[in-house]
């Protein structure tokens, strides 16, 4: 999508998720949302590495969820996006108490079989085809399986080189790392744009407060992202916001919500561990917890993923 | 009958300015020649081009598998129901903006055999060489024409037809290179005597002042004709006598338009050839396809229909409306009832060429046997400009390759070029990268 005679668009949002493994990631999913009605992101493309239909239609639940809120349709008769999933038989992953909750039931959703889902690396790509040059981010919250995909497409290491910014990695490392070792290697050694690592500290030291769940989603009498954050555990739980950090990092990297390494080439080790080597025109980075901007930053996440979303005037179908 | 002495593969009936070729012949087949030393016919390959897409919700059945009770859109093919494979959820995203604004439909005519995004632009054109003339780089010079561009409406090249976009780009499937689109042909006449004539193409005045004085061209090769026939059995002669009458029948339909054409306006633009009814400008172009195939003139065949965005009425069904206007319905039903009666119509065109094909026998199996037809647009839903889940049928089975009568539907966003790859490897041209193809097509061969 264009906007002619607007300049560059927001920055577009490529978002590599293993939706339906912890709550951080449903978190991430609402604060992008939330960052897209303020227009500060554009939703170029969700892939779930979490190889379950169900994690497919949670991102796509919560996708016409704002939708609806946004275009004053309804949800069932909204055509979502393409939501690509991990080329796996569609219930590889086992299912968890976020993609299990009876509560998410009641939400329309167009993810009935694999065939409702898209290829992921066709849909990277082609997403990125359509970003102006130096304006999509990617965000990895997942092991990178899904990513290598798209590295193993004809032309698109130049693809990537010309339309990625940044490519922003959380954890927790110990399962996106250690399920992908080799994916993962390939990704640090060969992924062609700047990579940004949030570790695993920063998600388990800034936590999204339980309280916010119980309050400031309450503009919707039924909110999906509520719904999938009480079925996870019992409340109230303060929940790590390891996917979180990646994504406000990715569309406000100029904020200074946290700090910035200096850069340097990660590896990754057999075992599964991320070695970072400082050095000269390295293409790594890793985020630096600022304890100053502690309250700040869950200031942020929780504002902005509790946005109630704003009715927008109907975009027209092409004329021409 | 077997004869001691085989006739070649490509023997000819040649007369004064002409030359026809003939089809496949059991006297073709090496005498004495063990069964599992029959040459295989070759695998032909067409694609049917309908523009501004389809109403989808009359052309997707509601199941996968097997093929039953076929959607409106679909129902005149019904009968050939297992002939046909129906493949869900293909996308060219080469048509898509990708940040070039409006021109939608200059952009999925141009990139639907090509797999690239064509440069937005009126003067210097620039798409992508198309698959079938990579097709036709290798296998073509085994046929008398590497490829045949038809069509049947505009062959304009300039001016801008879409938003920017080049006539060249609404108008053309072929593409010769990066540069050089291969226009249609869209006059039955011009294509008859592409096909049987000495090459020469005849100005409309030359071509009326010849037919007042010409018999059909299978006077000139009377001698020739009485000649072969003598050599073959009972069962060649009498498909030598249906070919011969089918491309009579063909010269009696273009004789025909001709001199409709002249009563209803001698000064008119259209080829002098033309039939001004679309169903019998569709039966002539598709029947000399088949007799191009048959007898083995080329292997490689695409058919703009319309144009890409065409504005065209279809009064023959009692639309008076333009086509592309009626595609941008907002959702009126009457418009899309329209809508859905010209796709209709057009996909009843085609079943009337899917069912000559199957009836012209070649050896074992049928023409529609050994081909590999596609019937598509580059949108789907025509009022948004759709570029995923392109409508896209393929009739036949690509020489016992194909397990037709069923849908398949892929995942969402993958790309229409994986399809051209799987064709590619069929029609002995297999390439490593098409496009934007991430690999071949999976399930073609699979019952």
């Amino acid at each position: 999508m264009q906007f002619p005679g607007q300049g560059k668009p927001p920055t577009g949002v490529v978002f590599d998720t293993d939706m339906g493994s912890g709550i951080d990631d449903a978190l991430a999913l609402a604060l992008l949302h939330g960052l897209a009605g303020k227009d500060e992101a554009r939703i170029a493309a969700i892939s779930v590495s979490y190889a379950n239909l169900k994690a497919a239609a949670f991102v796509d639940i919560v996708g016409r969820f704002y939708a609806s809120a946004t275009t004053g349709l309804a949800a069932m008769f909204l055509r979502g996006l393409p939501i690509g999933l991990a080329n796996a038989s569609a219930a590889a992953a086992p299912d968890t108490p976020i993609l299990t909750a009876p509560a998410l039931a009641k939400y329309p959703t167009g993810i009935r079989q694999l065939n409702d889902t898209a290829e992921v690396a066709p849909l990277i790509r082609n997403a990125l085809t359509a970003q102006h040059d130096q304006n999509a981010v990617v965000v990895l919250t997942g092991p990178a399986t899904n990513l290598v995909k798209v590295l193993d497409l004809q032309g698109a290491r130049d693809l990537i080189t010309r339309k990625v910014k940044m490519l922003v990695i959380s954890g927790p490392s110990d399962i996106n790392v250690k399920t992908g070792i080799a994916a993962a290697k390939r990704l640090f050694a060969e992924w062609p744009s700047p990579i940004v690592v949030s570790p695993d500290g920063i998600g388990e030291e800034l936590l999204f407060p339980a309280a916010s769940i119980e309050k400031d989603f309450a503009y919707a009498e039924h909110h999906p992202i509520v719904d999938a954050y009480q079925a996870y555990k019992s409340m109230p739980y303060d929940a790590p916001t390891w996917a979180m950090s990646a994504v406000l990092y990715a569309v406000r990297p100029q904020e200074g919500y946290f700090k910035l390494s200096d850069p340097g080439v990660a590896t990754v080790l057999d075992d599964g561990r991320t070695r970072f080597t400082p050095a000269t025109g390295g293409k790594h980075r890793h985020l630096i917890l600022d304890a100053d901007q502690k309250e700040r930053v869950i200031k942020t996440y929780t504002e902005i993923a509790s946005a109630k979303p704003v009715e927008r005037k109907f975009r027209r179908p092409p004329s021409n | 009958m077997m004869t001691q002495k085989s006739l070649p593969r490509r023997t000819f009936l040649r007369g004064l300015g002409t030359t026809i070729a003939l089809p496949f012949l059991d006297a073709m087949t090496p005498a004495m020649a063990a069964v599992r030393n029959t040459p295989k016919p070759p695998v032909r390959m067409a694609f049917v081009y309908v523009p501004n897409g389809i109403m989808m919700d009359g052309w997707n059945p509601d199941y996968e598998g097997k093929l039953g009770a076929l959607p409106k859109i679909l129902k005149p093919l019904e009968p050939f129901k297992d002939d046909i494979l129906l493949l869900g959820n293909l996308t060219h995203n080469a048509g898509r903006a990708l940040l070039d604004g409006a021109g939608d439909h200059g952009r999925c005519c141009a990139s639907y055999l090509t797999g690239v995004q064509p440069r937005k632009t009126l003067v210097d054109i620039k798409s992508g060489i198309s698959f079938d003339q990579i097709v036709a780089n290798q296998v073509g010079k085994q046929t008398r024409f590497p490829s045949l561009e038809l069509g049947m409406e505009d062959a304009r090249q300039a001016g801008d037809c879409d938003s920017g976009y080049s006539c060249a780009y609404t108008n053309n499937l072929a593409w010769k290179s990066e540069t050089q689109p291969l226009p249609p042909i869209l006059d039955p006449r011009a294509l008859f005597e592409r096909l049987f004539g000495n090459g020469i193409l005849l100005t409309p005045e030359a071509r009326a002042r010849q037919s007042r004085y010409r018999r059909s061209i299978l006077d000139f090769v009377t001698d020739d004709t009485r000649k072969l026939e003598s050599d073959l059995g009972p069962a060649d002669r009498r498909k030598l006598d249906e070919y011969l009458t089918s491309i009579r029948e063909i010269e009696r339909q273009i004789a025909k338009a001709e001199k409709d054409n002249a009563q209803i306006d001698p000064h008119m633009e259209k080829p002098y050839g033309v039939p001004a009814d679309f169903a019998e400008h569709f039966k002539l172009m598709t029947d000399m396809m088949t007799i191009a195939f048959q007898a083995d003139l080329t292997r490689i065949i695409t058919f703009l229909v319309t144009h890409e965005g065409t504005s065209r009425p279809y009064r023959e069904i009692g639309i008076p409306d333009g086509h592309h206007p009626l595609t941008h319905h907002r959702n009126m039903p009457d418009l899309m009832d329209k809508v859905a009666q010209i796709n209709c119509y057009q996909a009843r065109q085609f079943a009337g060429w899917v069912e000559k094909l199957k009836a012209t026998r070649e050896g074992d199996a049928t023409l529609l046997d050994n081909s590999m037809i596609v019937y598509g647009a580059g949108l789907s839903d025509g009022n948004r400009h759709s570029h995923e889940d392109l409508p896209t049928l393929v009739a036949g089975r690509g020489g016992n390759y194909i397990k037709s009568g069923r849908r398949i539907v892929y995942r969402k966003e993958t790309p229409m070029c994986n399809l051209f790859m799987s064709m590619m490897d069929r029609m002995g041209a297999p390439v490593e990268h098409f496009g934007d193809s991430t690999g071949r097509l999976e399930g073609l061969d699979l019952a």
